[in-house]
């Protein structure tokens, strides 16, 4: 039993909100939908929201980092928007950098980000 | 004075499940939501740990009464491998399960008091504690 | 026994506490001394040698005990130093016994005696004193815990977008953790772009804290802000680069008024002067 997080796709972006606790099976589900989507829309960038995800172990982490480079190597630029001020502060703690994921406070930022980033 | 509540770690949705709990009772104890994120999150790496390595084990949280101090203990406990060479695991960005390396020094870092006690072929015992501040 | 040491030191109250206060004079810090008033000094004694009388007539009285706690707290709150005051009991328990002596009213054999009941009086009192002490300073420290947290960090938006952290003091662990809370949840708040933190007002930037602020500048970073470190002195600068922090990644200025310069032009905005 593995629910699916939707993705929508709006113009050349595709949106991405996860909602609730993700687990194991759910992230690594998320990963290939998200690739699969990338390839069947050209899509050249991504926004990811995480504003209801409380917190994000090692394992999560990897699995979006890996999500990001892969999305870049599909040329699409990926945009995480909404981390929580507890889950920046756990993930920093645990010693996860995150080193070359943008950022955003939030969705509409995130698309600013996006649209400056691509130059469109 | 101390309560204590286990979950079985069997397979991966036992992890949701021991985070869960320790996210309960943290908001119980009344920690901040920074406080229950690292709890959370410490959970999750050594459960984690015990499925990946051990394969089974055991997942518990105790609540924590001591004179003027409230806490949290996470108890992780497995009969698996162990560790041949805790210094090594305790060492930042080593793995060997190709993970970000961050597990056990980055528990150590999120909770306030980390102990382990491995030997091999004989499993593995660690605890943390976080303080109510 | 008991009847006799009161009436002894009832009849030469005057003269004991003269003697008494003179040599607490001699023997303790002439500093301590000169801070406090004669008068001041003699009227404690005073009231002191009455407490200790009525702790002798009757000591499970509780006219007694409420007495011996207002005096320890009045003691406390004229703020002498503990080792002055544990020094004037026994200097008393001293002269007491120096006069018992000299005017005979002990046999000899029983001088020990005499001693062990005189000290077994002190306990109490001093242990009550000392008691009231601690707990005065477990009160301070805790309280000065809070005030030091709530004076802790403040993030202040200056303009739309960008908010201004003020760093004032040392910092340890516990309070590196209160400054990252503050900020993160201050910039999600105010929806900053860009946050300054200055650093003007902290007097050593160690490796230790300059690892706490490059943490909290990459949690920023995280929930998708820039983060800018500003108010860098010459002497931080110094210390900075000979430990071998490395802050290139991130933007540092040697002064608010730069930095905020330089967040404007980050957000696309400048200040003008009006005609």
């Amino acid at each position: 039993m593995t629910m699916r997080i939707p993705i929508l796709k709006l113009k050349d972006y595709l949106l991405v909100s996860i909602q609730w606790e993700l687990d194991d099976q759910t992230a690594l589900q998320f990963q290939e939908d998200l690739l699969t989507k990338i390839h069947e829309t050209s899509a050249r960038g991504v926004v990811i929201d995480i504003t209801s995800i409380d917190f994000i172990d090692s394992f999560i982490a990897k699995v979006l980092g890996d999500v990001i480079g892969m999305s870049r190597l599909m040329g699409a630029k990926v945009v995480i928007t909404g981390i929580q001020p507890a889950v920046a502060i756990t993930l920093i703690e645990l010693g996860i950098q995150l080193d070359d994921v943008m950022t955003a406070l939030d969705l509409e930022k995130g698309l600013e980000k996006l649209q400056q980033e691509l130059g469109d | 004075m101390e309560i204590q509540s286990c979950v079985t770690i069997l397979n991966e949705w036992d992890i949701v499940a021991a985070r869960q709990l320790g996210r309960n009772v943290a908001k119980e104890l009344g920690f901040g939501t920074v406080d229950q994120a690292r709890i959370t999150t410490a959970i999750s790496e050594l459960a984690r740990n015990i499925y990946l390595y051990a394969g089974q084990g055991q997942l518990c949280i105790e609540r924590l009464h001591e004179q003027s101090k409230t806490g949290l203990r996470i108890i992780a406990l497995d009969k698996g491998p162990g560790i041949a060479d805790i210094r090594k695991v305790m060492e930042d960005g080593f793995s060997t399960s190709g993970g970000l390396g961050a597990g056990l020094p980055g528990v150590r870092r999120l909770m306030d008091d980390f102990k382990i006690d491995s030997n091999p072929g004989e499993g593995t015992d660690i605890r943390a504690i976080k303080w109510l501040r | 026994m008991r009847n006799q040491i009161i009436s002894h030191i009832n009849e030469r109250k005057s003269e004991l506490i003269n003697e008494w206060v003179n040599q607490v004079k001699m023997e303790t810090d002439e500093r301590i001394v000169n801070i406090i008033s004669e008068d001041l000094f003699i009227q404690t004694s005073k009231e002191f040698v009455d407490l200790i009388l009525l702790s002798l007539s009757d000591s499970n009285n509780s006219e007694y005990s409420t007495k011996l706690e207002l005096f320890s707290e009045k003691v406390v709150r004229l703020g002498w130093p503990i080792t002055f005051v544990v020094a004037g009991l026994r200097i008393f328990v001293h002269i007491v016994f120096q006069s018992l002596v000299k005017e005979e009213v002990i046999d000899k054999q029983l001088e020990g005696d005499y001693l062990e009941m005189l000290d077994q009086w002190m306990a109490p009192l001093s242990n009550e004193i000392i008691h009231t002490y601690a707990s005065t300073w477990e009160k301070t420290v805790s309280l000065q815990k809070i005030a030091l947290q709530e004076l802790s960090a403040p993030l202040i938006p200056i303009v739309e977008h960008i908010s201004v952290m003020p760093l004032v003091g040392t910092i340890d662990t516990e309070r590196a953790r209160q400054i990252m809370e503050n900020l993160l949840e201050g910039v999600v708040r105010h929806r900053a772009e860009v946050v300054l933190i200055d650093i003007t007002g902290v007097p050593v930037v160690d490796t230790m804290v300059a690892h706490h602020i490059i943490q909290a500048a990459e949690a920023v970073r995280l929930v998708g802000a820039r983060c800018m470190l500003v108010g860098i002195r010459p002497e931080i600068a110094q210390t900075i680069v000979n430990l071998g922090i490395n802050l290139n990644k991130f933007i540092t200025t040697s002064t608010l008024r730069k930095g905020m310069e330089r967040a404007l032009e980050m957000t696309n905005r400048k200040i003008v002067e009006l005609e």
